[in-house]
């Protein structure tokens, strides 16, 4: 077996067997479990427990058309009395009285404690509604004119002009794009920063324990840093197969297939390119910030100085994450575009612009250009620099140890 | 010959660690590198495991360049200890010896071996953190030769060991150099170099003083430690003639530091006046004695 692969293998043993990568594997199966039965055990912690809400109806029109009974609320349709009293004993939940106010519905929402943002948006959300029916009945319309008003959504049809320009995703599409891409950003968020962790942490605990010394008899530099770099990032792809593969079985045979139903319209709205494009900047970058991580690990002297060395790298990834973030009211700001570019943080970006906005088909290429240069650029200073600050043991910050290297190795 | 080094300059900016430094080590010989803290030795040792380039000058092993040649015929035990806090001692050990090229069937043998050579039987399977120092020293001297290297390094094998476990390894190093393996080692314990060394050099701030045989080196100063027991006083021998130092013991055992051997002869007439005399004893200096001479020299 060759050496490169003897260090893969016993790094790759000791990670997947530690305490660590077990919990935090079991972690979030644990938190997606959670998410894919969220109904399940919503009803099993919550049930038969729908709030009661007691609804005066002081007009004419038939309100229970509208307010429907769903899992969380059910409606009682009582005559006005002794509600506050019902609402004190917590019989109902909150009360709404409905009347006219000059052909348009009013409503007045009681409730004996505040009540939660949610709830308050829910109820606002049904009695518009009812508000919108309510006027309509007001105007003696048949019920085909009814109808026609309730489905007038305009027929919108998308066209650019510009021809270097993708054609125009519709909006659905767009979403997805959203959803899908914010759900990469927090995969890629997520294993950086604990792979980036794991590797600085290892090199650094090489390092100080002195091992590395007695390693480095044995193997070049160059073999053990890319060792360290390609053993991490199995382990990495480990958990993320093990993860994916759950959600996909939690997906296929649970809810009798429904969700499966969801996910794969989802992914039908999305193009093969965009998934190869998702693909090559969640392991470039994956693979940046471990070169990263292992250069910064061989800069300090003891494992408890990692925390400190890996700092920028840590705000280098949370900014991608923020911009991201942002991305998902409007993917389409300046902020963004300039994000998307930068290779640091278009890992998480550029996915999001990809899905949820209409560019060039040039747009994408440059900023995976750019990501493989850095990747490559900065593999090949790191390997250099990683022979001479491997063995050298200095104090101080990140600046001043990389100076203590090179002073001394020159 | 085996291992030569020819002018080895180790300079950084305006600093010189190793200047133009001489030596060769001949096979199956055990070679002591000596000096103070700085003096040089680990960048040597790391010049000679190509883990530092060197600045000037030539390292060869057999003639040939010592980074042509494979890494697995080199052994490295570092001055401060370092084997994987986290991993079994066994494990520790077939991990060393397979990242050597070898087989775990060809490691089994020698590990039972040295496990039981080193008294480490019942830590076989225990994790190296909990090791007490001595341990994990055997462990890791272990670690660093259970490939079987022709050539072995070993920075200060012996710091911070019991007498017992000090014996057991000096023990070892005479088996393995008795197998013909080829050793470099550095201590700041001069009877341990003294009780091991064949050949040596002594290294003051980067400079070479002395490189040879440790009989060369003593002969430089000739036999002029004088021990006598005696109820002379200290004025009275400080007296005699050659005499340059004298140190009282306890036991009226006094030791005398002469100018040349010759004086010896007068001095015997002067203590036993023609009578019988307990002890008079003349030899070479020990080596502590000249390395606190060459290396201590216009320090204290």
């Amino acid at each position: 077996m060759s050496k490169f692969k003897v260090l893969i293998k016993k790094l790759y043993k000791q990670k997947i067997s530690s305490k660590s990568f077990i919990l935090t594997t079991l972690l979030y199966l644990a938190v997606l479990s959670g998410f894919m039965f969220w109904s399940e055990i919503k009803d099993l912690i919550f049930s038969g427990d729908a709030d009661t809400v007691a609804v005066v109806n002081e007009t004419d029109f038939d309100i229970a058309q509208v307010l429907l009974d769903t899992d969380d609320v059910e409606y009682v349709y009582v005559d006005s009395g002794n509600i506050a009293d019902k609402l004190k004993d917590g019989d109902y939940y909150a009360a709404f009285t409905l009347s006219d106010a000059d052909g348009k519905l009013a409503a007045k929402i009681e409730s004996y404690d505040p009540l939660p943002l949610n709830d308050q948006k829910d109820f606002q959300s049904a009695l518009s509604q009812a508000g919108q029916l309510y006027a309509m009945s007001q105007m003696e319309l048949s019920p085909e004119q009814q109808q026609l008003l309730l489905s007038s959504e305009p027929v919108i049809t998308l066209n650019s002009l510009n021809e270097t320009a993708n054609d125009g995703k519709s909006a659905e599409e767009k979403m997805a794009g959203v959803w899908v891409s914010y759900a990469i950003g927090i995969i890629i968020y997520i294993f950086v920063a604990s792979y980036l962790s794991m590797i600085t942490t290892d090199v650094a605990s090489e390092k100080g324990s002195r091992a590395l010394e007695m390693l480095l008899v044995s193997v070049k530099p160059e073999v053990h840093f890319r060792s360290k770099i390609v053993g991490v990032f199995l382990v990495a792809l480990t958990q993320f197969v093990i993860l994916f593969g759950v959600l996909l079985l939690l997906l296929r045979f649970t809810d009798g297939g429904n969700k499966w139903s969801v996910v794969t319209d989802l992914l039908n709205s999305l193009s093969i390119s965009y998934f190869l494009y998702i693909v090559g900047f969640l392991f470039l970058t994956i693979f940046m910030y471990l070169i990263i991580g292992a250069l910064f690990g061989s800069l300090v002297s003891k494992v408890e100085e990692a925390g400190q060395v890996m700092m920028p790298a840590m705000m280098l990834t949370l900014v991608g994450f923020y911009v991201m973030l942002t991305g998902m009211g409007n993917p389409d700001t300046m902020l963004i575009k300039v994000f998307s570019y930068i290779p640091f943080t278009s890992g998480m970006v550029m996915p999001m612009r990809l899905g949820a906005t209409d560019m060039s088909a040039i747009e994408p290429i440059i900023s995976f250009v750019l990501l493989i240069a850095t990747v490559l650029t900065l593999y090949f200073m790191s390997l250099s620099f990683y022979k001479r600050s491997v063995l050298t043991y200095s104090s101080g910050g990140i600046i001043e140890k990389m100076k203590t290297v090179f002073k001394v190795t020159t | 010959m085996v291992l030569q080094l020819k002018d080895v300059t180790k300079r950084y900016r305006d600093f010189v660690a190793v200047n133009r430094l001489n030596f060769t080590i001949e096979k199956g010989e055990i070679f002591g590198l000596i000096g103070q803290n700085g003096a040089g030795k680990t960048t040597t040792f790391r010049m000679i495991l190509d883990l530092q380039d060197t600045t000037e000058g030539t390292i060869t092993w057999d003639g040939q360049p010592i980074k042509s040649v494979s890494r697995d015929f080199l052994g490295y035990l570092p001055e401060e200890r370092g084997i994987f806090p986290q991993m079994k001692v066994e494990e520790q050990l077939y991990f060393f010896g397979e990242l050597h090229g070898m087989d775990k069937s060809e490691l089994k043998k020698d590990i039972d071996f040295w496990i039981e050579r080193f008294d480490l039987e019942e830590k076989r399977n225990v994790k190296a953190e909990t090791l007490s120092k001595g341990n994990k020293q055997k462990v890791q001297l272990i670690a660093s030769f259970i490939h079987k290297p022709a050539f072995l390094i070993l920075d200060e094998p012996f710091s911070g060991l019991d007498p017992v476990n000090m014996e057991l390894l000096k023990n070892a190093i005479l088996y393995l150099r008795d197998q013909g393996m080829t050793i470099l080692f550095s201590s700041h314990q001069m009877d341990n170099v003294e009780e091991l060394c064949d050949h040596l050099c002594l290294l003051k701030r980067g400079e070479s003083l002395f490189s040879g045989s440790l009989l060369d080196l003593k002969k430089q100063y000739g036999k002029t430690k004088l021990t006598v027991r005696t109820d002379k006083s200290f004025e009275v021998l400080s007296n005699y003639p050659g005499v340059n130092h004298v140190k009282m013991e306890r036991d009226s055992q006094a030791v005398l530091t002469l100018e040349d051997e010759k004086y010896a002869p007068e001095i015997f007439d002067l203590l036993s006046n023609g009578n019988y005399i307990e002890k008079f004893s003349l030899d070479y200096l020990s080596l502590h004695e000249i390395f606190k001479e060459k290396v201590g020299a216009g320090l204290v």
